[in-house]
């Protein structure tokens, strides 16, 4: 799931500005952070690093099948 | 990024049939997060009440990592007004905010001059690269290091709060979450650039007498690299009015680790959490296709070696030049390179994916060697072919490194010095010249172009198109170990999405929107790149054909630039090597 | 010696409901565990925040069930506990950006003024309210006897003050707090409304108030020890 959880968090938005793939946006009614594109996640974890609560969690597993070249 | 808007309403009978009969089927698919293809649009917008909203400034800086710092700063130093407008967040998007490297040239404590420095990288590059801006690279890092050292660069992992010191300092306007979809062109000069805002919704048109793009390379959104965002918007939006783009046949040969394969961080082993640091002198010739090779041989799990040192474990296969060989068995490198930009600095933990564990290819596939691909400059200034636009860093088809991996940490330095001589560059050429007209029908037609896919009543999902592309052009080896028949093969599927998928993507939201046009630019870089490696025919650097397995000096000692004809397809020509356009 | 032998028995189900189930709550409960640091403060602000709920069953006025009739002991751990966790709870905020310091990537002070900069839910500015109102009741607490007020008129700001800190500090935690799942919020539920809410409607009649108050010290109990 990627990004698997948000807990504690304030609204400040910074993950949403920090999330270089848009999969973050507060939510419009409780104003806090919600996994609103969770597919587009490509596993960075900037949001986390620049949450100032550290409310992020982050798993290394994705949503969506992964295309690779060999392996 | 025209061909997006086609007539939005466009519906063939055969396209309604598969979307009342699939439809059910699809919203299982797409709950499962697996994306639908065709569908119907369930758009969440209307297109008829997002506004426009209207920006001016001497120099427009579209993107706000490092070269984007720099231009800005450097720009508005030398006298003009300048915004800064980024898809993402200052310092926190494209591939800066991974670099832990950065190439500082001091010389009077380096082991060999400049001269010396200069040879050694060209001898790595085999020719490929432009001596000039190698040269360039090295003279002007010490400068910029020691600037970013005051901003307290060195300070955090985190560089937001360090690009954003001189930023405010000057309180220069910087405008985040902006996609860039147009430049716009008048009597053959820049005029400006338009996209739309994610958060606010608007159209946002800008009018400048300069635009420099600091946009970044790109890739087709691969498993295992943190360029997700980066999809090529700067080289295609240039190359649709008029812009020379250069480099598309080479490529990024990075490795993913097998577990986990999505999870860049994980990769990276917590490198993305390390402060950066400096790097002193040190060239080799990595991460070019040779893993790849072996993959492609001995088939199965590769035992992973040092880069460069392939040639003793497969016969054949991508050359490396002698004096860069490594030792086989040897230790990989200290920590071997940092994603994209700059490589860290050795021996501080941390390092890139596949060094431990099972590696996989095509991690960052659809992504070049860094400066080797972009607007193609037309002087040591920068400058492209349109009057007006500038680019800088990755966007820049400079060939500062060559097309192979040559000097550690030059990536992230080049974007610094590059982004700075742009910046003055582009603040030069506004003390000469007007603002351009742009009629209001252009900005209406601009206006449409830019929201179609909102508009459509069904199309294809932007998410599956991409999952497409990637199953073209990520397996197989195609990018790696090069065929003409596969390439051809390839080619075929990619034109395929050009003129009947991209035409008809589909967005319900604004974040749709934003695939949808970064799909279509992944598409035409697909092309570029597929057609650049046909035309191609020797084996060099990052560039392996196996049909062509040996370098040809008689013929190729050229980089090949792609325009736009003046019938809209897509022209190719050859630009010997360490010399300007015509 | 039976005032003893009643608060000692009423001692072990108070720390088991007051500490003891909320740490089973946050020890069983989905929550992603971080650095034995970060994990410690939680447990510790969880904790802090509990005892603040508990104070209302620690007092005069409101049930001091749990610890029979002993009104001394029962005021002096009101003051002992009130003192050291309304500190805690005080300098929660720093506690939470102070593992920043010993990572590499986010300024402390930083973060803290992200976290009060922060106006565009009500959480924060809600946090800050009670932040505020539970300063003012630390201080009012300690200089209690250089205040001219009458005991009585203290004791009934002190009541006041702190029924609408917790109902704001409530409403805080139920809103940001990290650790607020569904149990951990029924939980601070229940304890609130049985702590405030219950003897406010109790002491709805001024009479009733009145007597309460006036009502003469219990032996050992002297004004000035509450």
């Amino acid at each position: 799931m990627t990004i698997k959880l948000i807990s504690g968090c304030i609204g400040c938005g910074t993950c949403v500005a920090s999330c270089p793939t848009d999969v973050l946006r507060l939510d419009p009614k409780t104003k806090k952070a919600i996994i609103k594109y969770p597919a587009d996640c490509q596993i960075c974890h900037l949001c986390r690093m620049y949450c100032p609560v550290d409310a992020i969690t982050i798993t290394p597993d994705k949503s969506i099948p992964v295309i690779v070249s060999w392996g | 990024m025209t061909s997006l808007s086609k007539d939005p309403t466009l519906l063939s009978r055969r396209h309604f049939m598969a979307l009342a009969g699939g439809i059910a089927g699809m919203a299982t698919l797409s709950a499962l997060g697996v994306p639908s293809g065709w569908a119907a649009n369930t758009a969440k917008v209307d297109v008829d009440t997002v506004n426009r909203k209207e920006h001016t400034s001497d120099v427009l800086v579209i993107g706000g990592g490092m070269a984007g710092l720099f231009a800005t700063v450097k720009a508005h130093d030398a006298g003009s007004k300048v915004i800064l407008v980024s898809k993402g967040r200052l310092g926190s998007s494209g591939q800066t905010p991974f670099a832990k490297g950065i190439f500082t040239y001091d010389a009077a404590t380096a082991p060999i001059s400049l001269d010396a420095f200069v040879d050694k990288v060209s001898r790595s590059a085999m020719g490929t690269n432009n001596p000039v801006y190698t040269r360039q690279m090295a003279e002007h890092s010490r400068a910029r290091v020691d600037e970013l050292r005051q901003w307290g660069f060195f300070d955090s992992p985190l560089y937001n709060t360090c690009f954003s010191k001189p930023i405010k300092e000057r309180n220069i306007p910087v405008l985040e979450r902006i996609v860039i979809t147009h430049l716009i062109k008048e009597n053959g000069h820049i005029a400006g650039a338009a996209g739309f805002s994610m958060d606010s919704e608007k159209i946002q048109i800008f009018r400048a007498k300069s635009v420099i793009l600091c946009t970044g390379a790109g890739g087709f959104k691969p498993n295992g690299f943190p360029i997700c965002d980066l999809t090529h918007d700067g080289t295609i939006m240039a190359y649709t009015i008029g812009a020379k783009v250069t480099g598309k046949e080479w490529n990024d040969g990075h490795p993913g680790q097998a577990t986990n394969a999505a999870a860049c961080f994980d990769g990276w082993h917590g490198m993305f959490e390390r402060k950066p640091d400096t790097v002193g002198v040190e060239v080799h010739h990595d991460l070019g296709v040779d893993l790849n090779y072996i993959a492609y041989v001995n088939g199965g799990p590769v035992a992973m070696g040092p880069p460069g040192s392939g040639n003793t474990t497969s016969k054949g296969g991508p050359l490396t030049p002698a004096e860069f060989a490594r030792p086989p068995g040897g230790p990989p490198p200290g920590g071997g390179k940092a994603p994209g930009n700059g490589g860290p600095p050795s021996g501080k933990g941390g390092g890139p994916p596949g060094m431990a564990g099972i590696p996989v290819g095509g991690s960052s596939a659809g992504m070049s060697i860094h400066k080797s691909e972009g607007l193609v400059p037309i002087n040591d200034r920068c400058a492209s072919n349109i009057p007006g636009l500038y680019a800088a860093g990755d966007a820049l088809g400079s060939y500062m490194a060559g097309a192979i991996y040559t000097q550690i940490g030059s990536s992230l330095a080049g974007s610094a010095v590059q982004g700075a001589v742009a910046g003055t560059a582009a603040a030069d050429y506004c003390k000469a010249v007007d603002f351009q007209d742009v009629s209001t029908a252009k900005l209406d037609d601009i206006h449409q172009e830019i929201l179609a896919p909102l508009q459509r009543k069904a199309g294809y999902s932007p998410a599956w198109v991409t999952q497409t592309l990637q199953g073209i052009m990520i397996p197989n080896f195609v990018l790696y170990i090069k065929k003409e028949k596969l390439l051809q093969a390839a080619l075929a599927y990619v034109e395929e999405l050009r003129d009947h998928h991209m035409p008809m993507l589909r967005a319900a939201d604004f974040h749709e929107l934003r695939l949808a046009h970064e799909t279509a630019n992944m598409i035409i870089s697909a092309e570029m790149k597929l057609k650049a490696s046909i035309m191609r025919k020797e084996s060099r650097c990052s560039h392996y054909r196996l049909d062509y397995p040996e370098m040809d000096t008689t013929n190729w000692q050229a980089w090949i630039n792609i325009y736009k004809g003046a019938d809209g397809s897509m022209q190719f020509e050859k630009q010997p090597f360490a010399a300007w356009p015509a | 010696m039976m005032h003893s032998q009643t608060n000692r028995r009423g001692l072990l189900p108070a720390i088991l409901l007051f500490t003891g189930l909320p740490i089973f709550i946050y020890a069983t409960g989905d929550f992603p565990r971080r650095t034995l640091l970060k994990e410690s403060i939680s447990l510790l602000t969880i904790i802090g925040f509990c005892m603040m709920l508990a104070q209302f069953f620690l007092t005069r006025s409101g049930n001091s069930l749990l610890l029979g009739s002993n009104m001394a002991k029962v005021i002096k751990i009101h003051k002992i506990i009130g003192y050291v966790f309304v500190c805690i709870i005080l300098v929660h905020p720093f506690l939470i950006v102070l593992p920043r310091y010993f990572e590499a990537g986010l300024d402390p002070a930083a973060c803290l003024i992200t976290i009060l900069r922060t106006y565009s839910n009500s959480g924060i500015l809600i946090g800050i309210f009670a932040w505020c109102l539970m300063s003012i009741l630390l201080v009012t607490a300690i200089f209690r006897k250089k205040i001219p007020l009458p005991y009585k008129t203290w004791v009934q700001f002190h009541k006041w003050l702190s029924i609408a800190c917790m109902i704001f500090a409530c409403w805080h935690a139920l809103d940001l707090g990290r650790h607020t799942d569904r149990v951990l919020s029924a939980y601070i539920i229940l304890l609130a409304f049985c702590g405030i809410l219950l003897p406010l409607k109790n002491s709805k009649s001024p009479t009733v108030l009145q007597s309460e108050i006036s009502r003469p010290g219990k032996g050992e109990i002297s004004r000035d020890s509450f």
